[in-house]
């Protein structure tokens, strides 16, 4: 079994005796052995949802299992118990035969399970070996070479590479995650939690990381893999347990199962996959960015140097890692992050030095990554947050003062046309699930405004699939409605489903343009990840 | 399903911790809530006023005083008499208008801790306004032009902490923490010689000309004009927050500035306004007192009016309802103090030891209401 020397010395509460249990029935893959997690009955209540009721799983030593399920499902609730940072109401968990009872990460990783979760918990001014030191060692010195000689060793079993003393704020997001994956294996794992690992990597990201897991696999961990992409789980699981609404609806094989059938499992109803689309007819550009450089938010993440051109009806997908420039380039587009350098036109109207209201008056629509910290007010009402923005136009205020009648009506017709699900306009925003935030948005920018421009990003990020599909077919309206819609993504799937071009952008810069029909995934990811290739594909821009 | 029967009872467990994984039968469980209603926050205050008294009667008891006449006193003092009644609303008075003054601010979440300072430059605003025209111009003139004249001393002391914060990202809760000393020390040095009375010792002006002091409402009492316009102040605080634009954008930026500046909001000037809007207020107390009780500048017209604003906007939920029966519970308090010092020998102080457990009860109660205990089964 895979182990550093340990760290724990005796493990308090697991002692390692051999366990007999005969029932081994929930594991059909790997009879006779046995299951190195046991989740009997597990409920977890939450107030208005019952978060998990009465899960019952299994994982196998060296097996790697898949929790499939939609957002709100109940996937990281159990996997938090796991790793101690909730407690189950109902159910027990064994880990290893014996009852597992941790009350905290602590306690979790001294048990042996460790778990990788979609925020990662870095401290970014200092280097990955501080943070792995800092985060594992309890002793009053910190040991550094001692620890640099272990974690050198990992890297080379698992084929990791990577600088262990350049600061964490400078790594792409996706090298932070295997700071996150090597400090759990430094402090010794049984139990190996990702949570939603592959969100932040590039196709070559994904193998990489698969490489590893299969790797892992073999000196016995158990894997269990959070995810809502199905074909990640078809080609790296050995079981799925797949989940709605805090619902265990099946535990299968994946060798016996295929994507469409667990599409329907996770949904409960047949879906459909790709969005259905007429060829774009683009007209003339609309906006027309060149040479535009911005500051980003942190140390990574500035727009370097951007030129696009962006017509009349055509969705143009704008696909890279996360960190590359995307959130600089979408400040500044609608006007809170000032340009540094370049110019940016509007039907041929400059907007490079506008204000964010001036920009929307001129017709530029934004919606933003992060719904909650920049799009809504999540203690308002719905209604509110529907007008915000066009509260002084004359549609809604007279004389400096709101009319409340046309605000409701307004708000009424959102909720009827974006089929948001509330039971009011009064409401307030808070209760809404993503999905219903981001039709929030969505009403907002669209309803009544018939925007020239539309700039969404991440626009299904953390939304199920009945609402991502929804998204994209509101996106493929606006393009036949005539707009110009700029979709940056990290979701490769989206982009080679809604857009008719994508660019890549890398290190804050175009580093190709292609067109999705002619191109292959794995040529856009090598793209994303910086790798540009001759001019072959980056000739296929003009359809 | 391959996982459908219930698993067996697991390997030689002999000592589950299992009561703490909740009772098979039910169990109490405290859950958040999603809404709290105006009911809960009224019940809030009611028993966070309760208790406070409740905890203080334990200090009576420790002084040695007889706990029940000295809450007799107290509550004859606030309002046991026609007479106590008014004198209580006389005292709510300033404490309205810097509750509003604080309330609009936090609204916005601008901290603005200034209006002991906003109160002063309207006092100075109001008592040389009067001392200016009060003997040449009409009341009817006059009158509202010290009203124009306190707002605007208030509105432009608390804009520089507003300017500062807008365009430098300075803190505003120093910079109007600052401002409370500076404008003392003005005020102090105005008292000691350009502005001071010639015929006294103390350090206070003379009295603005008689036909510029605020009217009374009754020949026996000394609630004056001033109570109607805090009244006024307050029902135009909620016209401004909850019907106007300026207010959408005002509480649009307390709820989440970062929206607000995505979309459209000008963030810098809306600081400014409600700023300007808060000391405003703060300056129109400042206007009650010198206009409606003192009649001349002394720094002692304060008893920290600015501050108790604070505990007001607070205890009052940052809404002008609250803030006004705040007010006038705290009002009463201050009152009833003075009447149970003189009648029991209980120190008056023991009032602000209330005033600060009502505010510290209210604020726990506030976080308490969110949740509530309920009753959850076992097996279903």
């Amino acid at each position: 079994m895979f182990r550093v020397e340990s760290q724990r010395g005796v493990r308090p509460g697991i002692t390692d005796t051999l366990v007999t249990n005969e029932n081994t029935g929930m594991a059909p893959t790997t009879p006779g052995t046995n299951p190195l997690l046991r989740i009997e009955h597990v409920t977890k209540r939450f107030p208005e949802v019952v978060a998990n009721n009465d899960i019952s799983i299994d994982v196998m030593p060296g097996e790697v299992l898949c929790l499939l399920g939609e957002n709100g499902a109940g996937k990281t609730t159990l996997a938090d118990m796991l790793y101690g940072v909730i407690r189950p109401d109902e159910g027990h968990i064994y880990f290893r035969g014996q009852h597992l009872d941790v009350k905290s990460p602590k306690e979790a990783i001294h048990a042996g399970i460790g778990m990788v979760h979609q925020h990662f918990e870095l401290v970014t001014p200092m280097s990955a070996l501080e943070n792995i030191v800092i985060g594992t060692k309890e002793a009053t010195w910190l040991e550094l070479d001692e620890t640099r000689i272990k974690l050198e060793g990992l890297c080379d079993q698992y084929g990791i590479s990577i600088d262990l003393d350049v600061q964490v704020g400078r790594l792409s997001v996706g090298e932070q995650q295997w700071i996150e994956i090597l400090k759990a294996l430094y402090t010794g794992v049984d139990l190996l939690i990702l949570d939603e690992p592959t969100a932040v990597l590039t196709p070559q990201g994904v193998d990489r990381l698969f490489a590893f897991l299969r790797e892992l696999k073999q000196s016995g961990v158990g894997i269990v893999l959070i995810t809502h992409k199905l074909h990640e789980v078809m080609e790296i699981s050995d079981r799925v347990a797949v989940l709605r609404h805090g619902v265990l609806v099946d535990t299968v094989n994946t060798t016996e199962t295929t994507s469409r059938e667990l599409a329907r499992l996770m949904v409960g109803r047949d879906v459909v996959l790709t969005v259905e689309k007429e060829p774009a007819q683009p007209g003339k550009p609309v906006l027309e960015l060149d040479s535009v450089a911005a500051e980003g938010r942190a140390l990574r993440g500035a727009v370097i140097d951007v030129s696009l051109e962006l017509r009349k009806g055509e969705i143009l997908g704008l696909a890279g890692v996360s960190g590359n420039g995307q959130s600089a380039l979408f400040d500044t587009l609608v006007g809170v992050n000032p340009p540094t350098n370049g110019t940016i036109s509007l039907d041929g109207v400059d907007i490079t030095a506008m204000r964010p209201k001036d920009i929307a008056a001129q017709g530029l629509s934004g919606v933003p990554s992060d719904r909650i910290r920049q799009g809504l007010m999540m203690d308002s009402q719905i209604q509110e947050n529907l007008i915000l923005g066009k509260h002084r136009s004359s549609e809604f205020s007279n004389l400096g003062f709101l009319d409340k009648k046309a605000t409701h009506d307004f708000a009424d017709e959102a909720i009827e046309q974006f089929e948001i699900t509330a039971s009011s306009p009064r409401q307030i925003t808070r209760v809404l699930s993503g999905g219903n935030l981001q039709k929030v948005i969505l009403a907002r920018e669209l309803l009544g405004g018939s925007p020239k421009v539309l700039v969404v990003h991440q626009p299904t990020r953390g939304l199920d699939i009945g609402a991502s599909e929804y998204v994209r077919r509101r996106l493929v309206a606006e393009r036949d409605r005539g707009a110009a819609v700029l979709l940056i993504s990290e979701d490769l799937d989206e982009l080679f489903n809604v857009s008719d071009r994508i660019a890549v952008i890398y290190e804050g810069e175009i580093i190709g343009t292609v067109d999705p029909e002619t191109t292959a995934r794995e040529d856009v990811g090598m793209l994303m990840a910086g790798i540009s290739q001759s001019a072959d594909a980056a000739g296929d821009d003009e359809p | 399903m391959t996982n459908p029967t219930p698993p067996p009872s697991p390997p030689d467990l002999t000592d589950l911790p299992n009561t703490s994984l909740g009772d098979p039968g039910s169990s109490w469980r405290i859950e958040k809530r999603l809404h709290v209603g105006w009911k809960s926050e009224v019940l809030t205050l009611v028993g966070a006023t309760l208790v406070a008294f409740a905890l203080s009667g334990i200090l009576i008891v420790a002084a040695g005083i007889n706990v029940w006449d000295a809450f007799k006193a107290l509550f004859q003092g606030a309002a046991g008499s026609r007479r106590s009644i008014l004198e209580t609303l006389v005292q709510a008075t300033p404490l309205i208008l810097t509750g509003l003054a604080a309330a609009v601010a936090f609204r916005a979440r601008i901290w603005n801790i200034g209006g002991e300072g906003q109160f002063f430059a309207g006092a100075m605003g109001t008592w040389w306004v009067a001392n200016q025209f009060g003997d040449a111009l009409t009341p009817v003139i006059v009158l509202p032009m010290m009203v124009i004249a306190a707002a605007i001393a208030g509105a432009a002391w608390a804009s520089i902490a507003g300017f500062l914060r807008a365009y430098f990202g300075t803190n505003e809760i120093i910079v109007t923490v600052m401002l409370n000393f500076v404008i003392l020390f003005i005020l102090s040095w105005l008292l000691g010689g350009p502005w001071r009375s010639p015929d006294t010792y103390y350090f206070q002006t003379i009295k603005m000309p008689e036909a510029t002091w605020l009217p009374r409402f009754l020949a026996d009492s000394r609630l004056h004009w001033g109570f109607a316009l805090a009244l006024l102040a307050a029902v135009g605080v909620y016209i401004l927050l909850w019907k106007t634009s300026l207010g959408f954008e005002i509480r649009g930026l307390g709820t989440n500035e970062i929206a607000a500046r995505f979309k459209g909001i000008d963030v810098a000037r809306t600081i400014i306004v409600v700023m300007a809007i808060s000391g405003a207020l703060a300056g129109l107390a400042g206007l009650t007192q010198v206009g409606g009780i003192h009649y001349r500048l002394q720094l002692d017209i304060s008893t920290g009016y600015g501050f108790a604003g604070i505990i007001i906007a607070l205890v009052g939920r940052l809404h002008p309802a609250g803030v006004v029966i705040a007010a006038i519970g705290f009002g009463a308090l201050i009152n009833g103090a003075t009447f149970m010092q003189i009648s029991t020998g209980t120190p008056s102080a023991l009032v602000e030891v209330i005033q600060g457990l009502v505010l510290i009860l209210v604020l726990v109660g506030s976080v308490v209401v969110r949740y509530r205990v309920r009753r959850v089964g076992g097996d279903d």
